[in-house]
């Protein structure tokens, strides 16, 4: 089970990620500001990652974080931060047909970075690239 | 170009580049100390802008089913599923880690098929097939 950690890992947070727009979308039923909404979301998640951390004993980690580490988590932090941002301000302004495809080439971002940047340490075959391709097309499909 | 075309586009940049950041972030930093300073980052500026924008007294009028629907969707998403799409990261490529995880769309036309009864246009079904498939590839044959 273990050779497949990463794997099915990558595939509940799918699961995740798919469960909790329809909890979203009840929530949005209100005719709440989705911006509320987000800011409710992320601050649950929030108050139950502190409390996981304190009660995993992992806060005294906190103060020995390497510089290097904590300037690329805040940087992971802000393109977090700028997509979320972007993603409510193109989907206020534009057509949700034309956002929602555009938003879904992220994976392929991902993919030319890493080819970029990152060879030494990523493994990118022809199957990878022509999975992420696919998977991006399809999920464009299922989103128009 | 489009406002909303440049934002969609910027959303999926910096959720490609996200990623990356955050390998880099993990080689050095516990992974839900990562996750910590991503949330933090997230709901400080989320904050910041609702209080330089209409304020935050619409907090004290969202009832609370509605306050429960997003805390339950800020779990799943922000929580649970970025702790397993980070944590792929520690064991397969990011590429594939990120590729899989965006496949979350098809758990939604499930949902809409088999508890809504929803009957698919042709062209989902197309997209259902090339995302099984990207997915399949990424598992077996993008395993090296």
């Amino acid at each position: 089970m273990s050779r497949w950690r990463g794997e099915l890992e990558a595939l509940s947070a799918a699961l995740c990620f798919g469960l909790a727009p329809i909890f979203a979308k009840k929530g949005l039923m209100s005719g709440l500001d989705p911006f509320y909404g987000v800011a409710i979301a992320i601050g649950i998640a929030l108050f139950v990652n502190i409390c996981f951390v304190l009660l995993t004993n992992q806060g005294t980690r906190l103060m020995s974080i390497k510089q290097y580490g904590l300037f690329f988590a805040i940087l992971a932090g802000l393109c977090n931060t700028v997509a979320i941002l972007s993603y409510f301000g193109a989907m206020s302004l534009g057509k949700v047909a034309l956002v929602v495809p555009i938003t879904c080439i992220y994976p392929l971002f991902t993919l030319l970075t890493a080819y970029l940047f990152m060879r030494e340490s990523e493994v990118i075959n022809r199957y990878t690239v022509i999975g992420s391709f696919l998977i991006v097309f399809g999920v464009i499909l299922l989103a128009i | 170009m489009d406002l909303s075309i440049f934002l969609s586009t910027l959303c999926a940049l910096s959720w490609g580049l996200q990623a990356i950041f955050l390998k880099v972030a993990m080689r050095r930093i516990p992974l839900y100390t990562t996750i910590l300073i991503t949330l933090t980052i997230n709901f400080i500026v989320i904050i910041a802008l609702i209080s330089i924008g209409s304020g935050f007294f619409q907090f004290y009028h969202i009832r609370f089913p509605v306050y429960f629907y997003f805390m339950i969707a800020g779990f799943l998403n922000y929580f649970l599923g970025r702790g397993f799409y980070y944590s792929s990261f520690r064991f397969i490529s990011v590429t594939r880690g990120t590729s899989i995880s965006s496949s979350y769309p098809i758990l939604s036309v499930a949902i809409s098929i088999m508890v809504l009864g929803e009957k698919l246009p042709i062209h989902q079904f197309l997209g259902i097939g090339l995302t099984l498939t990207g997915v399949y590839l990424l598992m077996i044959k993008g395993k090296r």
